[in-house]
């Protein structure tokens, strides 16, 4: 009898220890196939932060990190789904501006007091970070980044139009002057002066934002839509001023622009953080096209500096805290790992949240990182909104309507201004 | 024992049919009838997606509210010639459903359904806001044009060319019967593959068509993100996605014309187009019908193309029902107003489904 209950539990405790918490991930990034686990090595966002998961994966004790599909174009669609269904991953990223549309209905488990715990420092982090994840003086998730809109720039047509002094680009400080620049690339070397998705994702949003935002005011403001103003006819004006001269073509897509920028066809392309390592790794590739890479701000063309900035964020769903408190446990671990990994994940080019990782030597020393310092002072939002999503939706859509169709700029914004207003008032 | 077997044996054979039934009444009710009772009860709610999930007490019963929100708005005044595109096409087909009745051309069922298709798109788009006022919901009628212009390029467009290749590839060489296979081959593929390929193609940078374009001299058109092109792409790829089953369709409806036919034609010198014109024609009205309707039904429902290729853009050109809704339901977790869109689009397909039910009856003049 001795014997029996002495191996039942032995067998008990085997069992225990040989099945891991599985805990499931949700993300965007894109896919990358074989990323391994050496987190020192990967290239891009999508492998950087495969590979960290991975060797979460491989070196947490007990605990199996599963990846769900990462596609981006509608991944806040399917989570909203999948909280719906009751069924959302254990672990998923999201950005600082979806936390009041999520939080705002308890969707998100409260860390505040876990993650000590878990070993996450949160005195570590920046104080623009910790707000990021903060919501009713709650801390609803760990940060992982900021990341903004830089100007990428093309040394060598900067130069054939002289504007480039001691080594670093000239930037336009104003839009008239912006101009002038661009006639001289395009003299020079008969290629466009700037290249941006303005026809797909909401990059030309988040430009005409940082335009609006430099002469001080926004798109809304509480309950009220302020989209029909001089500010944003200024800044929509400054923009297709570079349209009409042919100085920038705004039909590109993401990944058309971005291979107008590579092959040399644009001096300058407007495009976020996440790409700087990516840009990198291209130039220095001994073929036509983009040789000499530099990042730099996004230059103040108005009033008061200013660029599109967010941050992305890892959360955990409430009802995991709720309802399966091992789980959860499991679930902040691979947030403390990530967490650990801010490091690796800044070699993408986006900005740490930890000052020990900012203060680091290994830090400062990633490529192109003194080229934008400037950017974190000027990171600006629009305001935190449920809407959030749908908001920048209507402005991509009247935008693109002025560029693409030729929709005047007084029927789009009056539209954006209607729709904006309904979508505050719902 | 043996007065069981005859027990057995005693059941009607309405008690037998209902017996069988009984797995397929099941699933129906579950998957198909109870969710859909389900939607419309959605629709006359404020229905926040995420909020109910946390809190089933989140939402509120509204009434009709959802569907005043949608489809309705402020002063909104009816005139004849307020879309006079529309109004013009809804007089010309009820012109048009009357002669061919008088002419004996179109049975009764068909010049009425015809005569109230025309009426409706007359009456419809006469409605507008007048001064002062303004539609609750500036997009939705716009979409459902953008739907409907969708439809209405996509079904001739696949029908047309279907019947023709089907024409085309009838017979039995081996060449036929692999070109067939190939032509049938696009509608396995799913949406995301079909619309991949198709933004490869359509590409101002790498596409084929561009670089066919730049061959003749030509420069490329940035078909996805120019306004009188946009439509125009997302029809393309639909027509080459969806051609399989019509064509196969209409294969079997030629094979099942009698040969007679074509060799007393043949006798009266009718080959090749002619014989096409007047004799495979003609014996394919049913087809035709059957194909037009199924294709007006599974068109409405267009989601992916515009979806993955366009976004529904640019300025909200392709921006279609479906894609409506979804957004509606899952970027902004308004399901019940999600669910009255989609039961106004039910109501459009319940419409094409009960003329495709009449038409079918219909005896042969």
């Amino acid at each position: 009898m001795k014997h029996i209950v002495f191996g039942a539990t032995a067998l008990t405790i085997l069992a225990t220890s040989a099945v891991a918490q599985q805990v499931t991930l949700g993300r965007f990034f894109g896919d990358c196939e074989g990323a391994g686990t050496d987190t020192s090595v990967s290239v891009g966002e999508a492998c950087i932060i495969q590979s960290i998961i991975n060797a979460a994966d491989a070196e947490l004790e007990g605990i199996s990190v599963n990846t769900l599909p990462t596609d981006w174009g509608n991944y806040y669609d399917q989570i909203v789904a999948a909280y719906a269904g009751g069924t959302p991953p254990n672990v998923h990223v999201m950005h600082r501006h979806r936390v009041p549309e999520f939080a705002s209905i308890g969707a998100l488990a409260d860390l505040t007091d876990d993650l000590a715990g878990a070993g996450i420092d949160t005195s570590d982090w920046e104080p623009a970070a910790l707000e990021a994840v903060t919501y009713n003086d709650r801390i609803l998730g760990v940060p992982m980044d900021f990341h903004a809109n830089l100007w990428h720039v093309n040394m060598d047509l900067m130069e054939a139009a002289g504007l480039v002094e001691d080594g670093a680009p000239v930037l336009p400080s104003s839009p008239e002057e912006m101009m002038d620049h661009a006639r001289a690339v395009q003299e020079a070397t008969g290629q466009d002066y700037l290249a941006a998705d303005f026809a797909q994702f909401p990059i030309g949003v988040r430009v005409a934002l940082a335009l609006i935002w430099q002469q001080g005011a926004n798109i809304f403001d509480g309950d009220t839509a302020t989209i029909d103003t001089p500010e944003a006819r200024n800044a929509i004006a400054a923009l297709t001023q570079l349209f009409d001269a042919g100085f920038a073509n705004p039909q590109l897509n993401y990944a058309d622009s971005q291979q107008a920028f590579l092959n040399g066809e644009a001096a300058v392309l407007v495009n976020g953080t996440w790409v700087v390592d990516f840009y990198a790794a291209e130039a220095a590739k001994d073929d036509e096209g983009l040789n000499r890479y530099l990042v730099a701000d996004f230059p103040t063309l108005f009033d008061e500096g200013a660029t599109w900035a967010d941050s992305h964020i890892w959360a955990i769903p409430s009802p995991l805290k709720a309802n399966d408190p091992e789980r959860y446990d499991a679930a902040l671990q691979v947030l403390a790992f990530i967490n650990d990994h801010n490091i690796d994940w800044a070699r993408t080019g986006h900005m740490a949240v930890r000052r020990s990782v900012l203060e680091s030597a290994d830090y400062a020393a990633l490529p192109h990182r003194a080229e934008y310092t400037g950017t974190a002072d000027i990171a600006r939002d629009t305001p935190p909104s449920r809407r959030y999503g749908a908001i920048q939706d209507v402005l991509n859509r009247e935008l693109q309507a002025i560029w693409l169709t030729g929709k005047s700029v007084d029927a789009a914004l009056a539209d954006a201004q209607v729709d904006v207003q309904d979508l505050l008032d719902r | 024992m043996p007065r069981h077997q005859g027990a057995r044996l005693a059941l009607s054979q309405r008690q037998a049919a209902i017996i069988l039934l009984l797995p397929f009444l099941a699933v129906y009710a579950v998957f198909l009838v109870y969710p859909f009772f389900k939607g419309v009860w959605i629709s006359l709610h404020d229905w926040n997606l995420m909020a109910v999930a946390f809190n089933p007490d989140a939402k509120s019963y509204v009434g009709l509210r959802n569907y005043e929100r949608v489809m309705w708005g402020q002063n909104i005044t009816w005139a004849a010639w307020a879309s006079p595109g529309f109004q013009i096409i809804g007089v010309l087909g009820m012109l048009a459903s009357a002669f061919l009745y008088r002419t004996g051309r179109a049975g009764k069922v068909t010049a009425l359904a015809m005569g109230i298709a025309a009426l409706l798109l007359f009456v419809l788009p006469g409605f507008h806001p007048g001064e002062g006022g303004r539609w609750f919901d500036r997009r939705f009628w716009p979409t459902v044009g953008n739907t409907i212009l969708f439809v209405g390029l996509a079904v001739p467009g696949v029908t047309i060319t279907a019947m023709l290749l089907a024409a085309a590839l009838d017979g039995e060489t081996r060449a036929k019967a692999v070109l067939r296979t190939l032509f049938f081959l696009s509608q396995v593929l799913s949406v995301t593959v079909v619309t991949l390929i198709w933004q490869i193609m359509f590409s101002p940078r790498q596409g084929l068509i561009a670089n066919l374009t730049e061959l003749f001299g030509g420069s490329p058109i940035v078909w996805l993100t120019a306004e009188g092109f946009a439509m125009a792409a997302i029809v393309i790829a639909t027509i080459w996605w969806s051609l399989g089953i019509a064509m196969i369709l209409f294969l079997a409806g030629i094979q099942d014309i009698s040969k007679d036919l074509y060799e007393a034609g043949a006798l009266d010198n009718a080959t090749g187009a002619k014989a096409f014109w007047y004799i495979t024609l003609p014996n394919l009205k049913r087809t035709i019908t059957l194909v037009v309707v199924l294709q007006i039904i599974l068109h409405f429902q267009v989601f992916g193309q515009s979806h993955l290729m366009t976004g529904g853009g640019p300025n909200d050109t392709t921006q279609v029902l479906v894609r409506y809704i979804y957004q509606t339901a899952f970027r902004d977790s308004e399901l019940g107003r999600a669910s009255a869109m989609a039961v106004f689009l039910f109501v459009i397909m319940g419409g094409f489904s009960i003329l495709q039910f009449v038409l079918g009856r219909e005896k042969d003049e």
